[in-house]
């Protein structure tokens, strides 16, 4: 018993370092992916091509090789390593990386959210004397939101458990406090199951996504 | 009292000639109807109306004030074009209802966001004329409806009543029975008809013959995006004097 306790405390703290991660990137990146989906869409050329290069390379290249450029490389080209030392430091380049990486999947998201509402429902709003942000605001907005929920929360699911990639710079989110029990953590070592048992914590927290995200959709189901 | 003068409207779609020196006008409380071919140009027409596109040569004035001349940059300003759409209402072929509001919300938004900007009417009484709208339609007890609830018919009664709350000078109509079943169009037909004999002034872009024959005061034949024909019913849909006219409607005959 006491070593269940002990694995779970542990375990606790690093699911605690995982939502943290996971809370900020959303934070970042939903509104950033709205700010890159407008520039994959701009009437100016110059600003889509270099857009849509950007979002290209993101999405073509791992996510742990950004998260890797990301934490080393800033301090071996500055006189001074721009990320703080330890966890801090840590927790921050992940957050940048997370976020970059995630605005850019949301801004082809918020894309296809945004070009499927169909025209007709500008020009009726512009016929009717609307200004371009009371159309986007009071017509299309909910529209575009409503097309965006099933594949934001397949998503915002896998960011779920892309944050232990974060594990690769020694974050401590919670497969690293499990995969320390196998080396050696709060005096015990050799022990396997802790690490499986980070499972039990990522289908618990995905389970409570999945439900959310399913009332979301019953309550925009009241229009088609 | 003349009020819309509209004079040598052209306009291109890259190379494309869509509109050629069009050029027409329409009394106050007169309804013209705008048959042809699908491709003649009658929706671009329209929609230049709506300023949805800008002609690339001609004049668009109502009641004696040129809203949009292509030769005058500064009666293209898109703050103006804003408000100068006001003049027009426009319903569409696939109504285009905001699927989220209901069909009172529908009919009141417009209104209500102007309201806001410019002070004046209260909400009650925006939502109260609103309601008598739909009740014009026959659609009061449809009100609280969304639109996916809805029939076509019931749709396009709504967008009929959505276009009228903002009181334009005129109506523009683009086939607004065209995407609805045949059973349907008779209901929507009646309501344009009954506006027509409250003098709604309206421009009706229509498939209908004898719809178009009965309602409107004036008939334009448009092919290859010019003006063929032009006249009274009698004239262009009974006595067409063109060949072009008369190959158009002896297809419809046939049918």
């Amino acid at each position: 018993m006491h070593i269940f306790l002990t694995v779970t405390g542990a375990l606790n703290e690093g699911f605690l370092q995982t939502l943290k991660l996971f809370v900020i990137t959303l934070i970042g990146a939903v509104p950033l992916g709205l700010v890159v989906s407008f520039g994959s869409m701009s009437r100016f050329t110059p600003l889509r091509w270099l857009t849509r290069t950007v979002v290209w390379i993101i999405r073509g290249t791992p996510l742990m090789l950004q998260l890797i450029i990301i934490y080393y490389i800033p301090g071996r080209l500055l006189p001074e390593n721009p990320w703080p030392s330890g966890e801090a430091g840590r927790f921050l380049a992940s957050a940048v990386a997370f976020i970059i990486n995630y605005a850019c999947y949301f801004s082809e998201i918020y894309r296809g959210g945004i070009q499927g509402v169909p025209a007709g429902q500008q020009e009726a709003g512009m016929v009717l004397g609307m200004t371009r942000r009371q159309i986007f605001f009071k017509v299309t907005l909910l529209q575009m939101v409503k097309r965006i929920v099933p594949p934001m929360s397949n998503e915002i699911i896998t960011l779920v458990k892309d944050t232990s990639i974060a594990r690769i710079i020694s974050y401590q989110e919670v497969i690293w406090a499990g995969y320390a029990f196998l080396k050696s953590s709060h005096g015990y070592a050799g022990l396997i199951w802790p690490l499986f048992f980070t499972g039990v914590y990522y289908l618990l927290f995905t389970g409570v996504l999945t439900l959310f995200f399913g009332w979301v959709e019953r309550k925009l189901d009241y229009f088609r | 009292m003349e009020i819309l003068d509209v004079r040598h409207i052209e306009k291109h779609f890259d190379d494309t000639p869509v509109l050629t020196d069009i050029s027409f006008s329409l009394e106050e409380g007169q309804a013209l109807s705008i048959i042809g071919s699908s491709g003649s140009g009658k929706t671009t027409l329209l929609r230049c109306l709506n300023f949805l596109e800008r002609p690339d040569k001609g004049i668009i004035a109502v009641k004696g004030e040129t809203l949009f001349d292509a030769a005058d940059p500064k009666t293209q300003l898109e703050e103006e074009i804003r408000t100068k759409r006001l003049h027009f209402g426009l319903v569409f072929q696939n109504f285009n209802l905001f699927p989220q509001y209901t069909a009172l919300q529908n009919v009141t938004l417009a209104r209500e966001l102007l309201a806001k900007e410019q002070g004046g009417e209260s909400r009650e009484s925006i939502l109260a004329a609103g309601k008598d709208l739909l009740a014009q339609m026959g659609l009061s007890d449809r009100a609280d409806h969304y639109p996916h609830q809805l029939s076509g018919g019931q749709q396009q009664r709504v967008a009929i009543a959505r276009a009228l709350a903002l009181h334009p000078d005129i109506l523009c109509f683009d086939e607004p029975t065209s995407a609805l079943d045949p059973e349907l169009t008779g209901e929507v037909l009646r309501v344009i008809r009954e506006l027509a004999e409250h003098k709604t002034t309206m421009i009706i872009v229509t498939h209908e013959m004898a719809f178009a024959r009965d309602v409107a005061d004036q008939v334009i034949f448009m092919d290859g995006g010019v003006i063929v024909e032009q006249g009274n019913p009698k004239e262009v849909i009974d006595h067409p004097k063109e060949e072009r006219t008369k190959q158009f409607l002896a297809r419809y005959s046939e049918k």
